[in-house]
């Protein structure tokens, strides 16, 4: 057979178009899933919290505006979920724990956003404060009842929330760091708990010794 | 009708948007039904592209190692969770799916498999083989919704197909070492 140097030109052709095509489509072999890709995309965009109206487990309805001057620690959950929404306030609970109490309430405060507002309303949500020991004021619980604006909100943080049989929703769960003028500066793995907490004492610390 | 055409309206008829949207609707189909027929679709086109540019093929191809590794890169980027996703939410990735998958894995995988050694196809086989079980057991595992876009008991159900991809293909690969069909002419 005669020598042709073809072949092996189209194989590191193929080898080099491969390589660029998993470049490409991970991000540089950084996101597998579109998740992490989201997360990726969100922390370095840094989207501004959209204007929406909150009502929470007391009954008070204010805008964005509430939590101006503050650090906003968010969870999106709904309280008829069985499966990870449990575990991912009970984490939350336990970041808003290892807070230092000076900076609660005054410097940061946590807020669990309701994307069902049809069920969860002002009593549902307390009880459900009650299973998380969160106060309702330094930790609220709260609906958007507006679904224009809920969904402006799910959209702008990336929030995939698929409704399924039974009511229940699957929705994917991080916890969301917004700063003191509503920019989200960083989207946290809700499982590392001690990490999330070392990030948000440190970003807190920096901003009191500026 | 020749095998181009039929290739042609099976391409044409999974794009079709209430065929995509159904298959594209239950993951376990997405990934074992709509792509594998996609490559399919390339399959019985690739006969016209050869017939047609035999010398590209020999020139190009002429041992069949470039053009099943591209097979392979094909098939393996379709694997990543991400792509399942974006395939969904990202148009050019969907188009680029429909374009991959027939010409970019179909037409190649025919034009090297008769070129491929019993040995490399074997070997072949057998690399599948254990990317499917890795990757059934990584679906069925993970504890983390791996696709936005579809349920934690689709992605288990999807492992499971791998699975049952991998077992079949053991079951042939024993039953090619062990049996001799000529025993039984």
């Amino acid at each position: 057979m005669k020598k042709n140097w073809h072949t092996p030109f189209a194989l590191a052709l193929v080898l080099l178009f491969g390589l660029s095509l998993f470049y490409i489509g991970t991000d540089g072999f950084k996101a597998y899933t579109a998740e992490t890709a989201r997360v990726n995309s969100l922390i370095e965009n840094q989207p501004q919290f959209p204007e929406v109206t909150f009502e929470d487990s007391k009954g008070r309805v204010y805008p964005v505006s509430e939590f101006d001057g503050k650090y906003v620690f968010i969870t999106f959950m709904y309280t008829y979920c069985s499966t990870v929404c449990p575990i991912l306030e009970m984490n939350m609970g336990q970041v808003y724990s290892q807070v230092p109490e000076e900076y609660i309430g005054e410097d940061i405060v946590f807020l669990s956003i309701s994307f069902d507002p049809e069920r969860d309303d002002p009593v549902t949500l307390a009880e459900y404060t009650g299973h998380f020991n969160a106060d309702g004021d330094t930790w609220r619980m709260a609906r958007i009842n507006d679904q224009e604006e809920l969904d402006s909100l799910l959209e702008e943080f990336g929030v995939v929330v698929i409704p399924y049989e039974n009511g229940d929703f699957a929705h994917n769960s991080a916890f969301y760091l917004v700063d003191r003028e509503g920019t989200l500066i960083d989207v946290m793995d809700y499982t590392e708990i001690g990490e999330a907490a070392e990030r948000v004492n440190t970003i807190l610390e920096n901003d009191k010794g500026e | 009708m020749n095998q181009f055409t039929a290739g042609l309206f099976l391409l044409i008829f999974l794009a079709l948007p209430p065929v995509a949207n159904l298959l594209e609707s239950i993951m376990v189909v997405h990934m074992h039904m709509q792509m594998p027929l996609l490559v399919i679709a390339g399959f019985l086109m690739a006969k016209l592209v050869q017939e047609r540019f035999p010398v590209f093929f020999e020139n190009w191809n002429s041992n069949g190692v470039p053009g099943i590794l591209l097979f392979i890169i094909i098939m393996v980027y379709w694997m990543i969770p991400r792509t399942m996703d974006e395939a969904l939410t990202v148009q050019s990735v969907a188009i680029f799916k429909y374009i991959s998958l027939p010409f970019l894995a179909g037409i190649p995988l025919r034009d090297s498999w008769k070129k491929l050694g019993d040995k490399s196809k074997n070997a072949l086989i057998i690399s599948f083989t254990v990317m499917f079980f890795a990757m059934g057991l990584l679906y069925i595992m993970s504890p983390e919704q791996l696709c936005n876009n579809y349920l934690i008991i689709e992605q288990i159900t999807l492992g499971w197909g791998f699975i049952t991809m991998a077992a079949c293909a053991v079951v042939y690969l024993i039953y090619s070492a062990v049996v001799d069909p000529s025993d039984y002419v």
